[in-house]
């Protein structure tokens, strides 16, 4: 028996191998920021199958590619796109308009109280939000039921019960002590409901540097911790780079062509960006670095 | 020709329904809601709280309030006072929104708003939309909200929604949201770029408000899918004045989005 603390250092390759097929994961960031794509990509990358996919509360196209390279078989979040880029994915939307994917329709009240359920290993919480609504009625688990108190109406929302939480955050320490720049949107509440967590981090810092300031430390003891700058590319990480609007238009107008039977450019994409590089490194070197570069604007 | 845009009109129509003291949360991606907030704020909300970007402040002393496109973007949190967590902020309507602006791909003429999508069958729809975001927990306990629509198109304002994803009055009734047990006030105006509707007291059904200069009631009627309740003298909605037209111009919206 040693002495030391373990580090909880992984690299992407081993990090995404904890995710088998058949899984339920929780991707954090919101819209276009904090995604850790380096997972994300080793992920397809390695052919995992039939995920339930857990959105951000406000997902962007990280969920529409998982979609588009065929690893998703349900996903459940109140939003998929990037805003004035695409008000919707290209591939969410034709799975769902073709019923290629299952979905659990929620809004984020709805989602953070079924994350809430299966923190306090609840089956279900009640809410207010969503009574007179369609999403009972299009989510067959999503009941109306009497308060056993007052009488009045209310909804029960199921537990939703993520196997893994992928998160990207500014800093971590090895033992799994993660800092935030910014509000870490709804990253606690991943961790919370998850059996396990992973974070991807734009740098690992020593011990000491956590405990300069350790009310910035927003989850601790997480599971593990991948070292990967530039890791939320080609979305923001608050502090230390803008989304890739570029980028972000090159996987659109793939995606879209994809949609609308032609699998060339996003065939060629995947190859480019997830199949060819070997690595998160080899990935940020076919992006290019004056690209990456270029994203550290103020 | 007025010296405003339509855009310019609907921000300050938007200002004078929202009072000094409120919080209020500038979405993304509404340039015209985010135009009103901000004005409000500016022309006589100096106790206003302003949510951006994840995080909550006063704007009062920024000369120019620089748009950011999209919703998380951090550069933003230089304004910070504080930061949303989000996943606190449906714990209480404190965290949400006093007003609240609800798009739809469909809104029906009780006020309900569908971001679900279109088609009869929720399995096979004929158009997928975005999904509820937060706008179903949000529009159950903000204190009031506003519809707001950039098109005004019979397809849009529909006599039913084929999901709703946002109860507004139900179908009709002062109490439709009494009896589930709704804590917020509801819909109170449905903006568009033709006229505001506003909800008629005992059936809660929309009604013509007032048209934007230059639209007559029949433009409104032709392009509306529903028939609303249109009263005998129908006012045009009020131009922005010039004070207005000076801080929007010079300190929300120097860009120029609102002149386009």
């Amino acid at each position: 028996m040693t002495a030391e603390r373990a580090s909880r250092v992984l690299d992407e390759i081993q990090a995404a191998a904890q995710v088998k097929d058949g899984m339920c994961v929780i991707i954090g960031g919101h819209i276009l920021s904090s995604h850790p794509m380096p997972v994300i990509r080793q992920i397809i990358k390695q052919g995992t199958k039939d995920l339930t996919v857990i959105g951000a509360a406000s997902a962007g196209l990280e969920v529409d590619l998982l979609i588009g390279a065929g690893c998703a078989k349900k996903v459940i979040t109140p939003y998929v796109g990037a805003e004035a880029l695409a008000p919707i994915g290209p591939f969410f939307k034709a799975a769902a308009e073709r019923g290629e994917i299952a979905l659990w329709e929620c809004d984020e009240g709805i989602y953070y109280t079924a994350l809430r359920a299966a923190a306090l290993q609840l089956p279900f919480l009640p809410s207010l939000g969503g009574l007179g609504t369609s999403l009972p009625d299009v989510n067959p688990d999503l009941k109306v039921f009497r308060d056993p108190i007052a009488g009045k109406p209310l909804l029960a929302v199921p537990a939703l019960r993520p196997d893994i939480s992928l998160i990207h955050a500014a800093v971590a320490d090895a033992y799994g002590n993660v800092q935030f720049v910014g509000s870490g949107m709804g990253d606690r509440a991943h961790h919370r409901a998850a059996a396990r967590t992973i974070v991807t981090v734009e740098r690992v810092v020593s011990n000491e540097e956590i405990r300069k300031d350790p009310l910035a430390t927003a989850l601790w003891n997480v599971d593990a911790v991948v070292r990967a700058p530039y890791g939320s590319h080609p979305y923001q990480s608050p502090g230390f780079y803008l989304h890739d609007e570029a980028h972000l238009n090159e996987y659109l107008t793939a995606a879209r062509a994809a949609v609308k039977g032609d699998r060339g450019p996003f065939t060629a994409y995947l190859d480019r960006y997830i199949f060819r590089p070997a690595t998160h490194a080899e990935y940020l070197q076919a992006v290019g670095f004056p690209r990456i570069l270029s994203l550290y604007e103020f | 020709m007025p010296d405003y845009t339509t855009a310019e009109l609907i921000a300050a129509f938007l200002a004078r329904d929202l009072h000094d003291g409120e919080f209020v949360v500038v979405g993304a991606n509404l340039p015209v809601p985010r135009a009103g907030v901000l004005l409000a704020h500016l022309h006589h909300g100096p106790n206003m709280w302003i949510g951006l970007s994840a995080t909550q402040t006063s704007l009062l002393k920024e000369p120019v309030l620089e748009p950011f496109k999209f919703n998380r973007d951090f550069r933003a949190a230089k304004w910070a006072e504080s930061y949303m967590l989000h996943e606190e902020a449906f714990d209480s309507p404190k965290l949400m929104s006093d007003a609240f602006f609800v798009g739809g791909i469909q809104i029906d003429q009780y006020g309900n708003s569908n971001l679900i999508g279109v088609g009869k069958e929720y399995r096979r729809l004929a158009f997928r939309g975005p999904g509820a975001i937060g706008t179903t927990t949000v529009s159950t306990y903000t204190k009031r909200y506003y519809l707001y629509l950039n098109s005004h198109d019979p397809r849009v304002l529909v006599e039913r929604c084929d999901f709703i994803t946002s109860f507004g009055w139900g179908k009709g009734g002062a109490d439709a949201r009494q009896k589930l047990g709704l804590p917020g006030g509801g819909p109170k105006y449905c903006v568009t770029p033709l006229c505001v509707f506003d909800f008629e007291e005992r059936e809660k059904r929309m009604r013509l408000k007032s048209v934007h200069p230059g639209v007559t009631v029949e433009d409104v009627l032709a392009k509306t899918g529903f028939t609303p309740i249109v009263p005998t003298r129908v006012p045009e909605t009020e131009p922005p004045a010039a004070d207005e037209l000076a801080i929007l111009r010079r300190r929300v919206n120097v860009e120029g989005v609102l002149r386009s």
